[in-house]
């Protein structure tokens, strides 16, 4: 017989009710961590709510053509922190007035249209920053066709603090989850030790090391924690992807399906089952000691 | 070869025993008889590795088991099997669970092979069909006789057992000496602790030899006949 017996998935051999009950229990909990992690990756908190609702507005001179305003819309749309600049002549302009403010057709029979065209700057939802705001408010201020540029700045650093906020406290609520249930989690690892406790004094008085059996465990615990979590995030972004194409308002919010299938969604999957991986592990090796000083 | 040199015990602010050699050989079954308390389990545990003597040093097979190589010392305990005087009380254990723990140690046995290989030590020791029962639920013979039957599972080179054939009882120790010596006869090393030693045992085996408060007896391998096999 060997003498150095292999530890490796040694809880699954000891009992593996309590382990399959534990383990079904741990991936559904990573689906729905997975699913919040793809959201709040896609969405970065509430920044693609708050790029969604901000848009600077170029108002053009009166006698501006339709073709020198189109340019200059693909011009502002080449600037990198630009998602969408759009063109609206003073027609265009006239319906959204009347439309915002029904009523007011009179105005237009003293002397014709009195909107100008304007060009409708939306960004995109990494880059609405302030210092980006500017950049773009400064590049379109200094066009001489264009008339007034309304950015809102006077109120533009409290609405992106409070982006800022929504964020922070999104990535909380998020990360205070996860802590909470991986000190589930090192609880269940000491209520196992403590179950198994007759079966490791009996691996010890055959001469294997308590740090061994420590180092197996923390091991299985990682690599199972690694492939749960990977398992479960792909479940959940799967829920996700079939979510955002059905549901076009949800996918204004969090963004493209499409998104989920970017390289670095993908490697934030990665990082983030290696994560819960050295979690676990950490879960094992403090349940397994906690469980051992209890006993003294 | 296990050997004991100058073994001293130090308990309870006084000397237990100091100065002790012992000497046990493979292929044999060794019998160590000393009173209640005299230290019997602890001297079982020294010769396991299990624990430290305050005094001496136990060598195995040339290597001592407490200065030498750790992972020889580690190999060795790995390779004893060892039945304790205060067997198994987890309420929530079956013999299945015990057998399922011994493979933990050993892993040259395969899933297929288990139940059927347990199933025949489980017979051996006179306890067969016992896979699905409680520990708790057994008499103090058939825990013992059970321990000895998951012990035997690993096929130990050395085999520790303390007080096994005074729990056991009766109509179990012709069948305890038959497996001992068949043991000892392939190779191993049995190193039974007891309070007494049963007659015909001490008849066969002569008049023993007296370390401190012990005494040493070797079981004669070969059958009351004289016949080997």
């Amino acid at each position: 017989m060997s003498e150095t017996p292999s530890l490796w998935w040694i809880d699954w051999r000891l009992s593996r009710g309590t382990l399959a009950r534990e383990t079904i229990w741990r991936f559904l909990c990573f689906c729905l961590f997975g699913f919040a992690l793809l959201s709040l990756l896609l969405s970065g908190g509430a920044n693609r709510f708050l790029a969604d609702r901000y848009a600077i507005t170029a108002v053009l001179q009166a006698d501006v053509p339709s073709a020198e305003a189109e340019g200059l819309a693909r011009k502002v749309a080449a600037l990198p922190p630009v998602r969408s600049a759009v063109y609206r002549d003073p027609e265009a302009a006239w319906k959204e007035f009347l439309k915002a403010y029904p009523g007011l057709e009179p105005l237009r029979a003293a002397g014709g249209n009195p909107l100008p065209g304007y060009i409708e700057v939306r960004f995109r939802h990494d880059r609405l920053t302030e210092g980006d705001v500017d950049l773009v408010a400064s590049a379109l201020r200094s066009v001489s066709r264009v008339d007034q540029v309304l950015a809102g700045e006077e109120w533009l650093p409290r609405f992106l603090r409070a982006g800022r906020y929504a964020s922070w406290a999104c990535w909380g609520l998020f990360g205070a989850i996860l802590a909470g249930f991986f000190l589930v989690g090192r609880l269940q690892e000491r209520g196992r030790a403590v179950a198994f406790a007759g079966d490791f004094s009996f691996l010890a008085e055959r001469g294997i090391p308590a740090g061994r059996l420590a180092l197996s465990r923390a091991a299985g615990a990682a690599v199972s924690g690694f492939l749960l979590a990977a398992a479960g995030a792909a479940a959940g972004g799967g829920a996700l992807f079939l979510l955002l194409g059905k549901l076009p308002l949800l996918a204004r919010m969090i963004g493209p399906p499409s998104d989920l299938l970017l390289p670095r969604t993908v490697a934030s999957v990665v990082l983030f089952s290696c994560c819960a991986a050295l979690l676990s592990a950490a879960s094992s090796l403090l349940g397994g000691r906690a469980a051992r000083s209890g006993r003294k | 070869m296990i050997e004991a040199f100058r073994l001293g015990v130090f308990s309870r602010g006084a000397t237990l025993w100091d100065g002790l050699d012992f000497a046990f050989g493979d292929a044999a079954a060794w019998v160590v008889v000393g009173p209640p308390s005299s230290g019997k389990t602890l001297l079982l545990s020294i010769l396991r590795g299990d624990r430290r003597p305050d005094a001496g040093d136990v060598v195995v097979s040339g290597e001592s088991l407490f200065r030498g190589n750790a992972a020889l010392a580690r190999s060795y305990r790995a390779s004893c099997g060892h039945v304790p005087e205060q067997t198994v009380t987890d309420a929530r254990l079956t013999v299945g669970d015990l057998f399922r723990r011994s493979a933990l140690v050993g892993f040259g046995v395969r899933e297929s092979e288990r139940k059927d290989r347990s199933d025949r030590l489980l017979a051996m020791v006179g306890v067969p069909g016992a896979w699905e029962w409680r520990i708790v639920e057994m008499s103090t013979s058939e825990r013992v006789r059970t321990c000895l039957a998951t012990e035997l599972f690993r096929g130990p080179k050395v085999l520790f057992c303390d007080g096994a054939v005074a729990a056991a009882g009766m109509p179990y120790r012709e069948m305890l000496w038959g497996l001992f010596r068949a043991l000892a006869r392939e190779g191993n090393t049995v190193v039974l602790a007891e309070r007494t030693i049963p007659e015909d045992w001490a008849v066969a085996s002569g008049a023993g030899l007296p370390v401190g408060p012990f005494r040493v007896y070797r079981l004669p391998v070969s059958d009351s006949k004289g016949n080997l096999g």
